[in-house]
């Protein structure tokens, strides 16, 4: 496991805390897209919509909620739209 | 190697601070307010927090990191005699417990490390921290040959360490998101 994704790694348990004490700013469906981006990401690489789609966590999810929640994601600073060309590329946004 | 020096650098240095508030800040506040405790148990002990988490996220490697930080802070206290044996065990219990309840509860089929398409759960990761510090604190007091008062002082302090060390990384962690400027669609 690389830094940046230990750092991701507690920022997921983070997340985790805030939910259980009731304070979180993520609903579930925000929540697994953001852990999927996540474990899909490799270090300041940015992660592609498909591969995301296709992690087990969000695998069972309708396209329609999984594009909402990537809009939102986007909206609260937890993802970032990668500045390439190719669309549909997105960065986690890690703590700095 | 290079990645283990930078996370033995990274974890000692966050044991040391955490140490550092333990010490010079939370106990003097806990010595005007319970004067009967004794000196070295801390009823917020910050750093148990740093052990569970790098246990958590660095497994046996946490051993190592934790080296450093953990006989650094002894020293401090005891100078050369970090080195008496009942010193020694408490050290080792510091540095081993914490990687070796995570991988017990793997073995017995309760597996928390961080893995990809695996959640998270804060409520078993302090479950756990607790458990790391019920064992750490009898093999620390029984090498120091404490009073039953100390080990309860202990696993409130350690419980509470872990807790305020995880509610303050949750507020960093808020703080830093909401500098994050949005991105305009």
């Amino acid at each position: 496991m690389s830094d940046i994704s230990k750092l991701t790694e507690l920022r997921k348990l983070m997340l985790d805390m805030e939910h259980a004490m009731g304070l979180q700013e993520l609903s579930t469906v925000e929540r697994d897209v953001y852990y999927a981006a996540s474990d899909c990401t490799n270090a300041s690489d940015s992660v592609r919509t498909n591969r995301i789609r296709e992690h087990a966590i969000v695998a069972s999810m309708s396209r329609p909620t999984f594009f909402r929640a990537l809009k939102s994601l986007v909206g609260k600073g937890y993802l970032e739209q990668s500045g390439s060309a190719s669309r549909g590329r997105y960065l986690v946004k890690a703590p700095k | 190697m290079k990645k283990l020096a930078v996370e033995a650098t990274a974890v000692s240095l966050f044991y040391l601070a955490a140490s550092f508030i333990a010490f010079a800040v939370v106990m003097p506040v806990q010595q005007s307010l319970f004067p009967g405790l004794e000196n070295r148990a801390s009823l917020l002990f910050l750093p148990h927090g740093v052990k569970v988490l790098s246990a958590w996220l660095l497994g046996w490697r946490s051993s190592i990191a934790l080296l450093p930080g953990v006989l650094a802070v002894f020293a401090y206290f005891a100078g050369w005699g970090v080195f008496a044996p009942h010193r020694m065990i408490a050290v080792l219990a510091a540095v081993l417990v914490p990687a070796a309840v995570f991988y017990l509860s793997k073995r017995i089929g309760w597996d928390l490390f961080p893995k990809v398409g695996r959640r998270p759960r804060w409520a078993s990761i302090m479950i756990v921290g607790l458990v790391i510090s019920v064992v750490s604190s009898v093999l620390s007091n029984l090498a120091y040959g404490n009073s039953p008062q100390n080990y309860i002082a202990y696993l409130i302090g350690d419980f509470f360490g872990l807790f305020f060390l995880c509610l303050i990384m949750m507020f960093a962690f808020r703080a830093l998101r909401s500098m994050a400027v949005p991105t305009d669609r």
